[in-house]
């Protein structure tokens, strides 16, 4: 039925021929791969300190650079606007985003390496900062440098909330910042203020005050909910079915946030005796294993007990997934969840179901000695900072990306257009801002400004630490032995002494 | 002749004269020699590829358990064998190995079982293609992939299967990897419903060379279905077996992409097999002479492992051979 034709038009082609004509194919794929691959291109002109603004932005026209960086909001956003950056300075750049697990992986072994194929880097506090402070640029240096160009508002302290800039830009080295602050995440409450008003009356008949939020609401209070709660369900008298849910699941920097929150609003308790903010390579013995640790495991353990029985698989998506789908009443959740929350179309907690305040308080009778409480209220502050090993010309054009990337304009578009979580105070100034703090609000993560910006980031309610250099290590061994005490394979003081001698071991105390 | 020639070969003699290699040997064995030693430079290129991306790094890896190779500015140092001495005390460590032991066990027993079980329904089926295609499309999942879908299939918010399992009263309020008493079952039952299918695979094609006439003889002598499987498939499927339990073996030692997403180890390091503690230090801890000692002590037990493992199903084989001879 088919035969070959008899004077055919194409030509046989040899096997060598064929091997040949394969090989030059596999080699031009593999060069050309590599030519257009991540490999970054400086391109630079003279600029003075007299040169016009422009001519500053404007003096690494056609270079391109590469960005690392966590899938958070603002990337995705400046990712959609890069044109605008592109426009003002001539430079390309190209943003990768991935989960904060992956990005610090690969951002670790890009600094090991040395090659400097991430030129721009995501710097989360405490994953990727601590770990990996000394191989980033001080930017002191060209926020000083006047024949580049600077944003009207500055780098200094104050141009950032409270405790920002020192939280991810300043490691170890007084006066030495590797990162501005690019975007956070703050914890505070999130409840359902839809349900605490109906069964308060049930609550107050039952424990003897009223079921709300205040900035004075304690942890022992949080349990005292949490336990109303899961009696309702068991009674069948309510359709959501826990209370409280906590922060666990895969990455284990979640669960030492969840516990320290509670660990610091009762004395303002940390894991070592070193400067909260700054961090130190050589923390010394742990506080893990005293009285006041094994007081707070004990609570931590109670307090699992009537949440959510999933707690161990759900880390902080999953926990805020729960909440949007009616599953539990509250949580602490980070300040840029709002946008989620308040999304109509995947949340049954939004239409002004959900209110805001701030993290709960540590309750006194709850402190081992004379310590005060606090409303403990930690963060994960994303900085973007410079890889040391790019060349210097390098440097200087991601210097332009990461002041831009910043600024007061740029971080304004992005909580407009994606929810984003601004770090410096400025924008919160602006009318539309001021606005939406209020609903019905056009900006969603607004809504949590009073509770985060105005109180809970604000000392002596600000926690950070440990800005340790064995911080993934060190969060490791924590997940595993308060998940252990919390599944009730360990009792809380051998959780704690446990700790003690495996975090002290890892520091060579 | 096979002596002669044998004979050209013994008498050939390479000796050194005046610095260089002159073969003093009949020509036929000269011949010989050089057409060796051709192959041998056309090979050249390859021995040194290999060389270079086996040899090159296995030697690294040794060079970095003995030193302390940190993510840090500072060079290697020496560090008297503290990455190895450290293992003893580690438990990580040892919990690794225990829990990699208890997930190969499990995964084999039931991939095997499972996969022997269904081959042999399928050898016999008339929609054998069709049904050999359903079934091995998990396999063709990466198992990255694989992890999400389980992932989001065992999630008690959403999951289908978290729904299923509860609705027949088999799980309570908890996912199955919210609880460190369930979440090795939850990782082991992903990775049979990924590889069952090879071992079916394998194993169908070891079905289609069991010879007809011993089947026939060993009917004829009475023997029914039962009987004959254990007398005559099960023999001639072995070497089949042994390369299916070998690829899976070294798989399951090497196997974390699925668990990273699926649980990360947890809860509580209930599903943190070596592989992935190892990944932790390597890549999150970036401990890289730590890593460097754990991978070591994996490959050589990986190795140790394999060969016992071949050595057991060389022995029937063997016994087969001899009897056969008689």
């Amino acid at each position: 039925m088919f035969r070959p034709p008899v004077k055919p038009h194409y030509k046989t082609i040899s096997r060598r021929k064929f091997l040949q004509l394969g090989g030059g194919v596999a080699t031009a794929l593999g060069a050309g791969s590599v030519a257009v691959g991540l490999n970054s291109m400086i391109v630079s002109r003279p600029v003075y300190a007299a040169s016009s603004e422009d001519a500053k932005w404007r003096q690494f026209e056609g270079s391109k650079l590469v960005f690392m960086s966590e899938n958070t909001p603002p990337s995705f956003a400046i990712r959609d606007n890069l044109k605008e950056f592109y426009d003002l300075t001539g430079i390309e750049v190209e943003i990768l985003t991935d989960d904060l697990p992956i990005v610090q992986q690969k951002i670790g072994i890009d600094l090991r390496g040395g090659q400097a194929d991430f030129q721009l880097n995501y710097i989360q506090d405490k994953p990727i900062g601590s770990p990996f402070a000394d191989f980033y640029e001080d930017l002191t240096k060209y926020a000083q440098d006047d024949t580049l160009p600077q944003d009207p508002d500055g780098f200094e302290e104050g141009a950032w909330f409270e405790n920002f800039l020192r939280a991810c830009g300043e490691y170890y080295e007084p006066g030495r910042i590797v990162a501005f602050p690019y975007d956070c995440a703050v914890a505070c409450t999130f409840y359902r203020q839809d349900l605490f008003e109906q069964l308060s009356p049930d609550f107050e008949a039952e424990y003897g005050y009223r079921m709300e939020f205040t900035n004075d609401t304690t942890w022992k209070q949080v349990q005292d909910f949490a336990s109303f709660f899961t009696m309702l369900r068991k009674d069948g008298r309510t359709d959501i079915p826990y209370g409280y849910g906590q922060h666990h699941g895969t990455f284990a920097w979640t669960t030492h946030l969840d516990i320290q929150r509670m660990l610091f609003s009762h004395g303002s308790w940390t894991e070592f005796d070193i400067d909260d903010k700054l961090g130190s390579k050589t923390p010394g013995p742990t506080r893990w294993g005293d009285e006041q640790s094994i007081l707070m495991m004990e609570k931590y353990k109670a307090l699992a007990d009537v949440s959510h029985p999933d707690n161990l698989a759900n880390g902080t998506l999953q926990l805020n997934t729960a909440y949007a789908a009616g599953d539990i009443a509250m949580q602490v959740q980070y300040h840029e969840f709002a946008a989620s929350v308040e999304d109509p179309s995947n949340s049954r907690a939004a239409d002004g179901k959900t209110a805001y305040a701030p993290c709960p308080k540590g309750e006194q009778s709850w402190v081992v000695g004379d310590g005060g409480v606090v409303n403990g209220t930690n963060c994960g502050i994303g900085g973007i900072g410079i890889n040391s090993a790019a060349e210097e010309k390098l440097k200087r054009a991601a210097y332009l990306f990461a002041n831009w990337s910043v600024s007061k304009s740029t971080q304004l578009k992005v909580l407009k257009e994606l929810g984003g979580t601004p770090t410096r105070p400025s924008v919160l100034t602006e009318p539309d801002v001021i606005e939406a703090r209020a609903r019905p609000s056009s900006m969603p993560n607004a809504l949590t400004f009073d509770a985060v910006y105005d109180y809970g980031i604000k000392d002596p309610h600000f926690v950070l630490g440990p800005k340790i250099p064995e911080a993934n290590e060190y969060y490791n061994i924590l997940l595993t032995e308060v998940q252990r005490c919390v599944s009730g394979d360990t009792e809380p003081e051998e959780a704690c002494n446990e700790l003690k001698i495996q975090i002290d071991d890892l520091h060579e105390v | 002749m096979k002596d002669q020639l044998t004979e050209a070969f013994v008498s050939t003699k390479a000796i050194f004269r005046d610095g260089g290699l002159v073969i003093d040997a009949p020509a036929g064995a000269r011949n010989a020699a050089l057409s060796n030693r051709f192959y041998f430079y056309l090979m050249m290129p390859a021995i040194i590829v290999l060389a270079a991306i086996t040899l090159y790094p296995f030697f690294w890896l040794i060079y970095m358990s003995l030193h302390t190779v940190d993510l840090g500015l500072a060079d290697d140092t020496w560090n008297n064998l503290k990455n190895w001495t450290r293992l003893g005390r580690d438990r990580k460590f040892q919990e690794g190995w225990w829990l990699l032991l208890k997930y190969s066990s499990l995964c084999m027993f039931f991939e095997v079982t499972l996969g022997v079980m269904i081959a042999l329904i399928l050898n016999r089926s008339r929609y054998e293609k069709i049904l050999v295609t359903i079934f091995l499309m998990p396999m063709m999942m990466a198992p990255v992939i694989a992890g999400l879908v389980w992932y989001y299939m065992y999630n008690s918010t959403f999951g289908w299967y978290h729904w299923l399992m509860q609705s027949l009263g088999i799980l309570g309020d908890k996912s199955i990897l919210g609880s460190s008493s369930t979440a090795m079952i939850g990782i082991v039952m992903v990775d049979i419903w990924q590889w069952t299918p090879l071992i079916i695979l394998i194993v169908l094609a070891g079905l289609k060379r069991v010879p007809r006439d011993q089947l026939e003889a060993n009917m004829v002598d009475g023997a029914g279905d039962i009987r004959n499987f254990f007398q005559v498939t099960l023999p001639n499927l072995y070497p089949f077996l042994l390369i299916a339990i070998l690829l899976r073996f070294m798989d399951n030692f090497r196997f974390i992409d699925a668990i990273l997403v699926l649980t990360g180890g947890g809860p509580a390091n209930s599903t943190k097999i070596l592989p992935t503690y190892l990944f932790d230090v390597s890549f999150s801890f970036f401990k890289l002479g730590r890593g460097a000692a754990i991978a070591l002590t994996l490959l050589a037990v990986t190795i140790v492992l394999g060969m016992i493992l071949v050595r057991v199903f060389e022995r029937p084989s063997s016994t087969r051979s001899n009897s056969g001879g008689t």
